[in-house]
């Protein structure tokens, strides 16, 4: 708004004055001042109309009634009560539910159909079945559920009883009787087809004047070759059915 | 307007935990604050949404208030402001003033304003014509930006003097009286012109 003067009276001060002399409580001097200004001014005399019919517009608009069931929704949704008085087509508060119902309902709503079909007959049986077998299984292997009481799940015990464990089973593969036999029947063998090794040549150091310290005497084996050995089988049977061992000889170098 | 006195035992009364204290309270101010949701939001549905959020909060809320910084009803008043503010602001409801041929909202059907107006001198009952005009000025209010929609309403609406509108609107009182005139003379111009030729 240009900011011009008109009966003493700029239309800053106009606009300052305007929202007081809708309201009517302008009195006396000032009330003349701004009413002249309002007669002269071309800028201010359409916003005071202006105002004013903007002011009159509204005192046309009445109060609405707030629908009949918004108290009882209120009082529902702060304190939960619903009185007898106040009913008026509204449900009743929901009562409060804790984390734990809440968690207690999921689980039943997630395991209800899993449930149903663990609890059909067929199902059941197996069940019984897998679990007799298993019983069974452990008291063969000599398991006693009395004993898992006094396992000690430390790192060092734990390393105990593997190597306990690994050393019975050697010794159980070892004493069976047909292993035995394997293995010793394979060392005769190897006995009888090993050539005998000639005794190594002693170096006499009783005249070695060289000062040297003594060179180590290193061995060193190298596969060489395989043999194939038949082994020994009554008369009268062919080639085809001997019994074949493979027999790894290692030649070693001084 | 209130007994003060009264207003803050009735208060303590709520905080500790009196059901109804509470209910009167409710009962005093609920008309109060769903005709300020209404004429902001402009729905009834909505004013009925956003009373209850107010109350809501007023309840939780109602322990804060101290009597010797303010009337209740200016605090209820400012709670409502906020909450209608906020709830402009995740709605995005930018009405800025608009032309008077655009449509307001679908609450009005979709009719242009003028369009509106132009009805009112045809039903012949003075009572419904009244109430078609309501219906405009409703509708041209909904229109204007909410700083001056917020200013007009507290003030020609629910007659709160200047100072009370500056504590809820938390603005000063040269700022809250330039707002309601602005916004006065915004609804008159989006008003005016078709009622001339209604007239």
């Amino acid at each position: 708004m240009p900011d011009h003067t008109s009966n003493g009276m700029q239309c800053h001060e106009f606009e300052g004055l305007l929202s007081d002399a809708i309201d009517g409580v302008l009195t006396g001097a000032q009330l003349d001042r701004f009413q002249a200004h309002v007669r002269t001014c071309s800028a201010c005399r359409p916003l005071f109309a202006e105002v004013e019919a903007g002011r009159n517009w509204l005192k046309d608009l009445t109060e609405v009634e707030p629908p009949v069931s918004l108290v009882t929704n209120i009082l529902a949704s702060t304190t939960g009560v619903d009185t007898q008085r106040l009913r008026v087509n509204v449900s009743a508060p929901q009562p409060r539910i804790t984390w734990l119902e809440r968690a207690h309902a999921w689980a039943s709503g997630a395991m209800q159909p899993l449930w149903a079909t663990v609890r059909q007959p067929r199902f059941a049986m197996s069940f019984g079945m897998a679990f007799f077998a298993l019983s069974v299984a452990l008291s063969v292997i000599g398991v006693k559920p009395a004993d898992l009481r006094q396992v000690s799940l430390r790192p060092a015990a734990i390393r105990h009883t593997y190597y306990n464990t690994q050393a019975r089973v050697v010794r159980y593969y070892e004493n069976i009787r047909f292993v035995y036999e394997v293995e010793s029947r394979v060392r005769e063998l190897k006995r009888t087809v090993t050539p005998a090794e000639p005794a190594p040549e002693r170096k006499d150091h009783k005249n070695d004047t060289t000062q040297q310290p003594e060179q180590k005497q290193e061995r060193n084996y190298s596969q060489t070759e395989n043999h194939l050995i038949l082994a020994s089988a009554p008369l009268g049977l062919s080639v085809n059915d001997l019994p074949v061992v493979l027999v790894t000889t290692y030649r070693r170098f001084v | 307007m209130e007994d003060v006195q009264v207003v803050a035992m009735l208060v303590r009364r709520c905080v500790a935990g009196d059901a109804a204290a509470w209910e009167e309270i409710v009962q005093t101010y609920n008309r109060r604050i769903y005709n300020i949701c209404y004429r902001f939001a402009g729905s009834a549905d909505d004013a009925e949404d956003l009373a209850q959020e107010v109350f809501i909060k007023m309840y939780r809320t109602l322990a804060s208030y101290d009597s010797s910084k303010g009337a209740f009803v200016t605090w209820v008043t400012t709670i409502t402001r906020n909450l209608l503010v906020d709830h402009f602001r995740k709605t995005k409801q930018d009405r800025i003033t608009d032309s008077l041929d655009a449509t307001s909202s679908a609450h009005e059907d979709a009719q242009p304003l003028s369009e509106q107006i132009q009805d009112q001198s045809a039903p012949p009952d003075q009572h419904v014509r009244s109430r078609e005009v309501g219906e405009a000025v409703h509708a041209a209010l909904g229109k204007l930006s909410p700083e001056l929609r917020e200013a007009v309403i507290l003030r020609d609406l629910q007659d709160m003097d200047y100072r009370e509108i500056a504590t809820v609107l938390k603005v000063p009182e040269g700022t809250v009286k330039s707002r309601i005139n602005r916004g006065r003379a915004e609804l008159a111009r989006l008003l005016q012109r078709t009622y001339r030729q209604v007239m």
